[in-house]
């Protein structure tokens, strides 16, 4: 799935086959368990708002920029949310330098629909004169290692540098800086189907061997708010049930976890 | 901000440094899984991350050198590593900081061990304040070394420049917005001097002044570098008696 | 770490004496320096093993590759190296046609092979025309830094013998830092488990004393707190034999080479690849 020059080998396929059909993975998890999360706030202070992640292996830096902009047209008295993710070369030895490919910004992409249809953020609190001036608020994933399910991560990067982030009122004369009007936390949850089975939080080779995957991105109510089926196998009727209740729940514990308004 | 009335009184500077101090630095090696090496470096206020990969096959094949491997070095800001967001991408000055920051490593690598091949360097700037291409080739020496690249030595860079008429070492964002010079160096252990870049004015005494005053600042963080890959290992071996 | 060893980095002053300089350093002014980030011996001769750092392939190596391209006439071997491995079909052990190089060695799939030639411009040539190789079909391969090899195999093979021993399986160490490992699931987990640890602590002294201790201690069961054994001991040679089998006929119809081989030592690995082709 990735633009991969790295052979992926029978034998290690074959391995990471069987220890599923035993009910195992590599790194001893359950199939619904996640990696370690570690999530550190205001790390970047050149940014309103930020967070580092930590999931297994997969390490990467959210930062949130909010400065005053012109708003839509349609909608001219919403601020702007705009998401961007790179796969910077840094972080993987099968990424490259260039503008971002179709699987960044599909990535980026999912992130901001968790974030934008949850209506985390109260757009209509980030008009500052309507028709004319808006905050614009750009979320910037930055990859760092790949470790695989950088979609989870960068979720949760982006919902927790929002959570921390201020609107700069101050450097704009518009009064005291103020928190980001949050009104919900979606949180996503990605799982791989490999040879029938279903696992949670994908390492990279669980990853690079999965037939498909699926995102699905909740909020408190346990309502959905994305969702992203990504590769090329089929999924069954069962297998989406199955993926959307347990990321319903997983969702909620992760939250609970990591991220309190 | 606006230009402070004095950036320096009575030899004190506006974050209580000395003329020819350096700011805190932190350094940790090998923090990334996927890279062959990788650098954590903090200076100051700026964050920054090296990973080196390779020596590795070269794409496009074009590019490869039939007797020695090529170095591309890749230095780039986080958007949000700056005050007003950065557009993501490479820009003119970008493209500038990565060949000159190339060169100042070039020198000390054995190319000629690899030929045809790659050694890939990537330079993360998370946060920018002042000094982003000295904390990045000072990650980037240490990275290469991680990666297990064959050297004659490490590098180290640090800029020194006018601030009130002072010269100065290892300038912060406010003393190089507001001052009068700035001039980062890279130097090998021995001396010798693989970058030089200099904007401003400087008389030539006051030159003569800020260049030793440079060589100092990269002598004193050659003896952090060192210390940091040393630690490493230290660290692993811990890592074990845990275990 | 040895009293004759030390951390070095690259630039570090290690002798007057340039006559003694090996690997890992260079000289200068009669003076010679460590190359790299490494452990420096200064015993006899004067050499810096990396602490990292590629494989590059040396005439008469052994080395676990794995089929990344088929190129007109030419398997592209992935050696993890900076240069890939050129196995060319006059180099598999029997006559084929190029057409029919997929159904003998397909992409994905990995091989024992040695390397025949490298030329200055790093043209690496394979062969498999040797009694030695084999097809690497199944086991696992896992990966140690290519400058720690030596370290794995001990003195006089000290270390791998023990390995094996203690494991009951059979361990191949590529010079490119893979490592084949076949025997019983539990055998291979605790010999990658033990190899990975040696690759971790190849600085520190008394290495082979705590690796046989430390296989020892795992295979006596002692109990641990820190990782529970996921394995039922019922489990090994039941379910996973049947999913082999399973999965074989699933993808391609491998056959049953183990035996084979053993009976017939003179085809080895001709006779491997060819059932994969047959």
């Amino acid at each position: 799935m990735s633009l991969s020059n790295e052979v992926m080998t029978e034998l290690r396929k074959d391995y990471i086959y069987n220890l599923m059909v035993k009910g195992e993975r590599e790194d001893g998890r359950a199939f619904d368990q996640y990696r370690e999360i570690t999530i550190e706030t205001n790390v970047i202070n050149k940014a309103e708002g930020s967070a580092r992640v930590h999931l297994g292996d997969t390490d990467l830096v959210v930062g949130v920029k909010i400065q005053p902009g012109t708003p839509f047209p349609d909608t001219p008295d919403m601020g702007v949310i705009i998401t961007n993710l790179e796969l910077i070369p840094l972080a993987s030895p099968v990424f490259e330098a260039g503008p971002p490919r179709e699987d960044a910004i599909e990535l980026a992409r999912v992130v901001d629909r968790g974030v934008r249809e949850s209506g985390a953020v109260d757009l209509s609190k980030l008009c500052i004169t309507p028709g004319e001036k808006v905050w614009m608020v750009f979320i910037d994933v930055h990859v760092l290692d790949d470790g695989g399910n950088i979609m989870d991560a960068a979720s949760l990067g982006a919902v927790a540098a929002l959570l921390t982030s201020k609107l700069p009122n101050k450097r704009y004369d518009l009064g005291e800086d103020a928190n980001v009007p949050m009104r919900d936390v979606p949180v996503a949850v990605t799982a791989v189907e490999i040879g029938g089975s279903i696992m949670l939080d994908p390492s990279q080779d669980e990853e690079s061997i999965a037939g498909t995957k699926l995102t699905v991105t909740s909020n408190q109510n346990g309502a959905i708010s994305a969702m992203q089926k990504s590769g090329v196998h089929p999924l069954t009727t069962e297998q989406i049930n199955y993926i959307v209740d347990i990321a319903i729940e997983k969702a909620k514990e992760i939250r609970e976890k990591f991220l309190v308004i | 901000m606006t230009k402070p009335e004095k950036l320096i009184e009575n030899g004190i500077r506006l974050d209580g440094r000395k003329p020819d101090e350096l700011r805190p630095i932190k350094i940790k090696v090998g923090v990334l899984n996927r890279a062959d090496g990788s650098c954590y470096f903090e200076f100051g206020g700026n964050k920054v991350i090296a990973a080196v990969y390779g020596p590795r096959e070269v794409h496009p094949r074009h590019m490869q050198k039939s007797t020695s491997a090529v170095v591309r070095y890749r230095y780039n800001m986080a958007s949000f590593s700056v005050e007003e967001r950065k557009r993501p991408g490479p820009d003119r000055r970008s493209i500038e900081v990565s060949k000159v920051s190339r060169e100042a490593l070039e020198p000390v690598i054995f190319q000629e061990y690899f030929p045809r091949s790659a050694i890939d360097i990537f330079v993360e700037v998370l946060q920018a304040d002042a000094g982003t291409r000295t904390a990045g080739i000072n990650a980037a020496s240490i990275a290469l070394a991680d990666a297990g690249i064959p050297m004659k030595s490490l590098v180290s860079a640090c800029a020194a420049g006018k601030i009130d008429d002072t010269v100065v070492l290892d300038l912060n964002k406010d003393e190089d917005n507001y001052g009068q010079a700035d001039m980062p160096i890279a130097m090998t252990p021995e001396g010798n001097i693989t970058l030089l870049q200099m904007d401003g004015h400087l008389t030539r005494d006051e030159f003569g002044e800020a260049f030793e005053l440079a060589k100092n600042g990269c002598k004193a963080i050659y003896e952090l570098q060192r210390a940091a890959l040393m630690e490493k290992y230290a660290s692993q071996m811990e890592g074990d008696v845990i275990e | 770490m040895e009293m004759d060893k030390k951390l070095v980095i690259p630039g570090d002053f290690l002798s007057d004496d340039a006559k003694q300089a090996d690997e890992g350093t260079y000289v200068e002014n009669g003076k010679v320096f460590s190359s790299v980030f490494g452990i420096a011996s200064l015993k006899d001769r004067i050499r810096v093993v990396p602490l990292s750092g590629k494989y590059i392939p040396r005439a008469g190596d052994m080395v676990i590759g794995v089929i990344k391209e088929i190129a007109f006439s030419n398997w592209i071997v992935d050696i993890r190296s900076p240069y890939e491995g050129l196995l060319h079909i006059s180099e598999f052990p029997r006559r084929i046609e190029s057409a029919d190089m997929p159904k003998y060695l397909n992409i994905g799939e990995s091989i024992m092979t040695l390397v025949r030639d490298v030329d200055a411009n790093m043209k690496v040539e394979l062969t498999l025309n040797d009694q030695r190789l084999r097809p690497v079909k199944e086991g696992r391969v896992i990966e140690v830094t290519p400058s720690k090899v030596p370290r794995l195999i001990g003195r006089g093979g000290s270390m791998i013998a023990m390995l094996k021993n203690e494991t009951g399986c059979n361990i191949f160490i590529g010079q490119n830092g893979r490592v084949w490992i076949t025997g019983k699931d539990k055998g291979m987990d605790l010999a990658a488990r033990a190899i990975l640890k040696i690759e971790r602590e190849t600085h520190i002294s008394g290495l082979t004393d705590r690796i046989t201790r430390f296989l020892k201690e795992e295979k006596g069961g002692k109990p641990k707190e820190k990782e529970p054994e996921k394995e039922e001991p019922e489990k090994i040679e039941t379910a996973p034999a049947e999913q082999e089998e399973k999965q074989e006929e699933e993808t391609e119809p491998l056959p049953a080479e183990e035996e084979k081989v053993k009976e017939h030592k003179p085809g080895g690995i001709l006779d491997e690849l060819l059932g994969n082709g047959k």
